[in-house]
């Protein structure tokens, strides 16, 4: 345990080196894109004398370091700026929206992950058999289903003709049922996959075989000890689907009207609102990194074995 | 092979249950026990609006979109309104007087106003919110036409004299845009308030603002003290819903009483839905393909002319546009004070063909950058001209981005340009022409403007600059209408179509229409029966 603890430790400062590299990148990503961050804001109307005193306003006209040093150091004091478009602290932007696509991401995980792990676990149990085929079939069109029209197909049952569920918002606890299960259908079904695919690798092993052998119950060989091996690579897929639900998260906000803050992101870039984009981005990283100690931590719950 | 096959049918069995979902919920009816607003006797309960896009700021000052000026008006109102035909009458200014010389405005106000934090509407806040809007530290994205006051006196609690540098004849117009609404003065320094970060706005409007859940919804509330009529509902709620076929569902679902801007595939079926009523909104955005009448091959205007008759306007309004938009017939949107009809450019791509050899442009190549989602099926539509513009021989490349990457590259001076034709949308802020004659006169060339054709004409500079100042508003409308004239047939432009702006809203509410500054008019929309 305690080399766990130096690793995690060792982890979060090379994190702090990354999340560097990660701010340069952004900020430079930005500066790269075409579209004057001043015109835009300013907007079609706008006189050429108010788009050059909005430049002035925002710093644009300073050197690229002068820029990015106003920036790296309000970070580091715990500013990340003012929004160009909303005149709101970034902070702020940002705070009021990270808690509807945190809750958004952690109920989509915990459906993807118990759905796909039990029916992946079905599937590799019976393999070839019907309800195996139906399985996997059913998870190849949750890959291969485009949020998008996921989404609207689910609106138009539920919201529309069955009048059950809410359409869109976070207003009413209903609301997150149809947002949560759009984005756990491409979870779901990868977890299935993967869960599958690593539990018929460990289900032919010898320990097994033993454990069949000397007359342990179906189910507890099953659980205990072939889906216990099976889960490091599962665990993987759901760590990195997590992450990646709180970025991909975007096309779902949009689609029911999610105020999180995929949709900020996307706003931001739109409006060439370089401090939140900026801002948003180091969020996702830091939160990334987070996942990364916790899902290294988990492995070493799950597997004794491991050591660092 | 066999498990791709029984893949295949597998896949299509799922699609023609998915077909029948489809179709099955679009012939089904909204709920009726479930209505979104809950109405009791002589007033009350919600009205439920479900809109795009997330309010920027609800500092009338710093506004940009249409959409969130329309929640902004529910609070906060201006001295004037201008109506369908250009004529403007007083709002909170009860009377309006422009001296001979243009020179000077003299504004009566209504009396015994109050602004919703109890402080009175008189001269004194007048003064204070037409000098703000005039600070060179705030940001006033649609303060141009402002720029014109040189000072405002209060000269007694109910008089207001606005002295301007030059004649402004459109000033007046000027002040019915939410830009130049009155907020309270002692307002931008109340709670949460600061004069460059304003987010909890104080009028004299029917309603006062409540809350505003980011990304979620704006909430206002019935004020009690309004001097004017007094609306029905109690609470108006401003749904933020960027997906237009999700905004549909929450109006067919009954979760909202009224959508903007539906999905314009699905207008037909809307219309033929006795639950909802559209309403096409006429606008004042006019859609037009800019040509860089500075490129040799379409400085000509015979060329430009041959563009204008090999596309077929009305065919892509009624298969693409779904009928969502009406085709031009002068250079600007009908609505505006200063539009006269000038013509019509018939499809006739013979004529196209021949006037393109008369050119020497026949075979041309050109490059059209279209943004894309930006104006109703503007991608779509740009790929139909250039399938139009083929077919006379030109080689058209089409070519989209984002709509900042896209100014960025059309608002470049034009040493830099690099497109020969852009699909672009202009919609004045006040329905007077001249914000779009901007769009014509060379002071207004990129990067000083968005005259992104590079158009200029001797003849029409000098007609619009004696429109600029002349105060006697028949001869002024007659100098637009002949500098229009000019401008159609020297056609720096493919002259598209004004957009139409659709409304859909529940068949049991009443009361709702649109205005041609692409806004809705809700605020006194109450139950059918």
């Amino acid at each position: 345990m305690k080399g766990t603890a130096a690793h995690i430790v060792r982890t979060l400062l090379l994190s702090l080196i990354t999340l560097f590299g990660v701010s340069v990148l952004i900020f430079l990503m930005l500066r790269v894109l075409p579209g004057d961050p001043a015109r835009v804001l300013a907007g079609l109307n706008a006189s050429e004398d108010q788009v050059a005193r909005l430049r002035d306003e925002l710093g644009l006209d300073d050197s690229l370091l002068s820029q990015y040093w106003s920036f790296i150091s309000g970070v580091v004091t715990g500013d990340l700026g003012t929004s160009a478009r909303t005149s709101r602290p970034v902070a702020t932007e940002i705070a009021v929206r990270l808690p509807a696509t945190l809750i958004l991401a952690v109920v989509a995980t915990v459906i993807g992950s118990i759905i796909g792990v039990t029916a992946g676990v079905i599937a590799a149990v019976r393999r070839n058999s019907i309800v195996d085929h139906v399985i996997s079939s059913v998870a190849m069109m949750g890959v291969s289903m485009p949020v998008y029209w996921l989404g609207l197909l689910l609106i138009l049952l539920f919201a529309v003709t069955l009048g059950w569920l809410p359409a869109a918002g976070s207003g009413e606890p209903l609301s997150i049922v149809l947002p949560a299960v759009t984005l756990a259908a491409f979870s779901t079904a990868l977890v299935s996959r993967m869960t599958r695919a690593s539990m018929l690798e460990v289900l032919g092993q010898d320990y097994v075989r033993t454990a069949h052998a000397k007359g342990a119950p179906p189910q507890t060989v099953v659980v205990k000890h072939a889906l216990r091996n099976a889960f490091i690579p599962i665990l993987t897929v759901i760590s990195l689907q997590f992450g990646a639900l709180l970025g991909g998260a975007v096309l779902t906000e949009t689609v029911f009207g999610w105020p999180g803050i995929g949709r900020l992101m996307v706003d931001s870039i739109g409006a060439r609102d370089f401090a939140v984009v900026q801002g948003l981005v180091l969020v996702y990283a830091t939160f990334f990194i987070l996942l990364n100690v916790i899902v290294d931590v988990l492995y070493v719950v799950v597997d004794p074995r491991i050591r660092y | 092979m066999s498990t791709a096959r029984r893949r295949t049918t597998r896949m299509r069995s799922f699609a023609a249950a998915a077909a029948v979902g489809i179709l099955l919920s679009a012939c089904s009816v909204s709920d009726p026990e479930a209505p979104a607003s809950d109405s009791g006797e002589g007033g009350g309960g919600t009205f439920n609006i479900a809109v795009g896009i997330d309010p920027d700021t609800f500092d009338p000052a710093g506004q940009t979109t249409t959409t969130v000026q329309n929640m902004v008006d529910y609070v906060v109102e201006t001295l004037v309104t201008v109506d369908e035909e250009g004529t403007v009458s007083g709002k909170l200014a009860e009377t309006f007087e422009v001296s001979e010389d243009g020179l000077t405005v003299t504004l009566g106000l209504k009396e015994g106003v109050q602004f919703q934090d109890g402080t009175p509407f008189n001269a004194e806040a007048v003064k204070f919110n037409l000098e703000r809007i005039k600070d060179p530290n705030l940001t006033v994205p649609l303060g141009a036409p402002f720029e014109v006051i040189e000072s405002v006196t209060a000269v007694d609690e109910s008089t207001v004299e606005i002295k301007l540098l030059r004649p402004s004849p459109g000033f007046l117009s000027a002040l019915s845009v939410t830009t130049a609404a009155m907020i309270a003065p002692g307002s931008v320094t109340a709670e949460g308030n600061t004069n460059d970060n304003y987010q909890n706005p104080v009028g004299t409007g029917p309603y006062t603002f409540e809350s505003y859940t980011a990304g979620e919804s704006v909430t206002v509330q019935k004020y009690a003290d309004y001097w004017g009529e007094e609306p029905h509902y109690d609470t108006v709620n401003f749904r933020v819903v960027p997906e237009a076929a999700t905004r549909e569902s929450l109006l067919l679902a009954g979760q909202v009483d009224m959508i903007i801007l539906p999905p314009v595939s699905d207008l037909e079926a809307l219309q033929n839905n006795s639950d909802v009523e559209v309403i096409l909104g006429e606008s004042d955005r006019s859609i037009f393909i800019a040509l860089d009448t500075l490129d040799p091959l379409w400085s000509n205007p015979v060329a430009r002319q041959a563009l204008n008759y090999a596309v077929d306007k009305q065919t892509i309004v009624d298969s693409v546009l779904f009928g969502a938009a009406e085709v031009m017939n002068g250079p600007m949107a009908s609505s505006l004070f200063g539009y006269c009809e000038t013509g019509s450019y018939d499809y006739d791509p013979d004529r196209a063909r021949q006037l393109l050899a008369e050119a020497g442009a026949e075979g041309a190549s050109i490059d059209l950058l279209t943004p894309s989602g930006r104006y109703v099926q503007d991608q779509q539509a740009a790929e139909a001209i250039a399938g139009y513009l083929r077919e006379v021989g030109l080689t058209v490349n089409v070519t989209t981005s984002d709509f900042p990457s896209f100014l960025s590259r059309v608002n470049a001076p034009h040493s830099e340009n690099t497109v020969d034709a852009h699909l672009l949308g202009w919609a004045p802020p006040y329905l007077d022409a001249d914000f779009q004659m901007q769009m014509f006169r060379q002071a207004n060339h990129p990067p000083a403007g968005l005259g992104t054709a590079f158009y200029t004409n001797p003849q029409v500079e000098e007609l619009l600059a004696r429109a600029d100042v002349e105060t006697d508003r028949d001869t002024r409308e007659q100098l637009y209408c002949d500098a229009s004239q000019v401008i159609w047939d020297e056609a720096p432009w493919i002259f598209l179509w004004t957009q139409s702006f659709p409304v859909v809203h529940s068949a049991d509410v009443t009361g709702i229409d649109t205005t041609p500054t692409e806004k809705f008019d809700a605020i006194y929309a109450r139950p059918a029966n």
